[in-house]
């Protein structure tokens, strides 16, 4: 067959469709470099390449692209990483974020524990003045309020190397802006300030005033109800009276 | 309906391809793994398959890059018809339909994709051909796409739409001359 007999099968043999005898002499006509052929099938094969492109549009999924370069040695790491990478990085930042919240946490709670055991630092000073107070073998011992009928009862120590412990039960409830005031009254003397406290919910109170006292001069160890900010002189009638001189 | 890049820088690319350069494969795919897609969906109908077949097709083309001229050579086109040559080898070979792998052999040969026009898959001929195929009487239509589409030989298709294979075939004539004229691809005489 001769070219011009074959022109109307080249578009057939494109799109696989030539039978024989024409699929076989065209075969053999390109086979041989006829150019008129070749050049027939060239343009026949830009019809189907166009035809292809009528297929409506489609996405191909996204890891494809990662797996078809996967199987020719590339992009494996940088494909696998890039997420792994992003996730770390947002982990971190999460992190940062977690970790200084959880920093200012923690140094508030520092501060709370360093304030605690700075009063209970206090405390123990305290506890252990009052029983350097108690066990000394000089201390001079007085109770109070055992005679009246509703009064604050309680004991006082005087030691004279490490001061005076005041002991009290049903003390009332200072009004606002008030503290209890301790006094030590010397024989013939002008009351002495000895601090200041505040009694607890359930009525008692312990107070030290730490220091040397002379307890032989020592007649009345007494507590008033002060302002605040403590006075020089008793304002008001005393609530507790323990004489020393028994 | 696709449209594809122009092949004005797929000469470097085959060049890349042929010194096994893996960021060329990346490219060629940048520019058609979506037409590639769409034309194996198209054909298979499964999403699956086609990601297989997409794979096949680039895999083909990394292996048979040296045979492809990369001056003169049209990738496009090229792709193109190696991954319709798949879709239509995975829907025979499902079927149970005679296969010729010969056939894929001769009308996907690197030699008859060179010297296409430079902008063959450019917007306006795309949108010329759906024109084209439109234009088409609905029989006419339908058996190019019987053809292309689902790989259906002549016997086939007049098997499906129940109709003479002389009928057919002139059906199948008529439908290419049409094309071929509306798309100003006239054979020289």
């Amino acid at each position: 067959m001769n070219c011009d007999q074959l022109r109307d099968s080249y578009e057939l043999y494109a799109i696989g469709l030539a039978e024989d005898p024409e699929r076989a002499e065209i075969r053999a006509h390109l086979n041989r470099g006829c150019e008129v052929c070749m050049e027939g099938v060239k343009q026949a094969m830009e019809l189907t390449a166009l035809l292809a492109t009528t297929a409506p549009p489609a996405e191909p999924p996204k890891k494809l692209r990662g797996r078809i370069l996967a199987s020719v040695g590339a992009e494996r790491v940088g494909f696998r990483w890039a997420p792994i990478w992003a996730a770390a990085t947002a982990l971190a930042l999460i992190a940062t974020v977690y970790f200084a919240r959880e920093d200012r946490r923690l140094q508030m709670d520092a501060q709370i524990l360093r304030r605690a055991l700075s009063l209970q630092s206090v405390e123990l000073t305290r506890l252990t003045s009052a029983f350097a107070i108690v066990n000394g073998p000089e201390t001079k011992e007085a109770s109070f309020g055992n005679a009246q009928p509703q009064p604050p009862r309680g004991k006082v120590f005087v030691n004279p190397r490490q001061g005076v412990l005041l002991i009290a039960s049903n003390l009332p409830p200072t009004p606002a802006g008030k503290m209890y005031e301790m006094w030590t009254i010397p024989k013939g003397g002008k009351p002495v300030p000895a601090g200041m406290f505040q009694s607890r919910s359930d009525g008692s109170a312990m107070h030290v005033r730490p220091g040397s006292v002379d307890v032989q001069a020592t007649a009345f160890v007494a507590v008033t109800v002060e302002n605040e900010a403590g006075a020089d002189q008793p304002t008001s009638q005393p609530i507790i009276v323990a004489p020393m001189t028994r | 309906m696709l449209t594809l890049p122009t092949t004005s820088a797929d000469s470097e690319v085959v060049d890349r391809l042929r010194r096994r350069d893996p960021r060329a494969l990346a490219e060629l795919y940048d520019r058609y793994g979506r037409a590639v897609y769409a034309l194996i969906l198209r054909l298979v109908r499964d999403s699956a398959i086609a990601e297989d077949l997409v794979q096949e097709t680039f895999l083909r083309v990394w292996n048979r890059v040296h045979a492809f001229d990369a001056v003169r050579g049209s990738l496009g086109p090229w792709l193109l018809a190696i991954a319709r040559n798949r879709a239509i080898d995975y829907l025979r070979s499902a079927a149970g339909r005679e296969r010729n792998a010969f056939e894929f052999e001769e009308t996907e040969h690197p030699a008859l994709f060179t010297n296409m026009e430079s902008d063959l898959l450019a917007a306006d001929k795309t949108r010329r051909i759906k024109e084209a195929m439109e234009k088409l009487a609905p029989n006419l239509r339908n058996v190019v796409e019987l053809a292309y589409f689902e790989g259906l030989s002549q016997s086939e298709m007049a098997e499906r739409t129940g109709q003479p294979l002389g009928t057919v075939k002139t059906w199948v004539r008529t439908a290419l001359r049409n094309l071929r004229n509306e798309l100003g691809l006239a054979v020289a005489p």
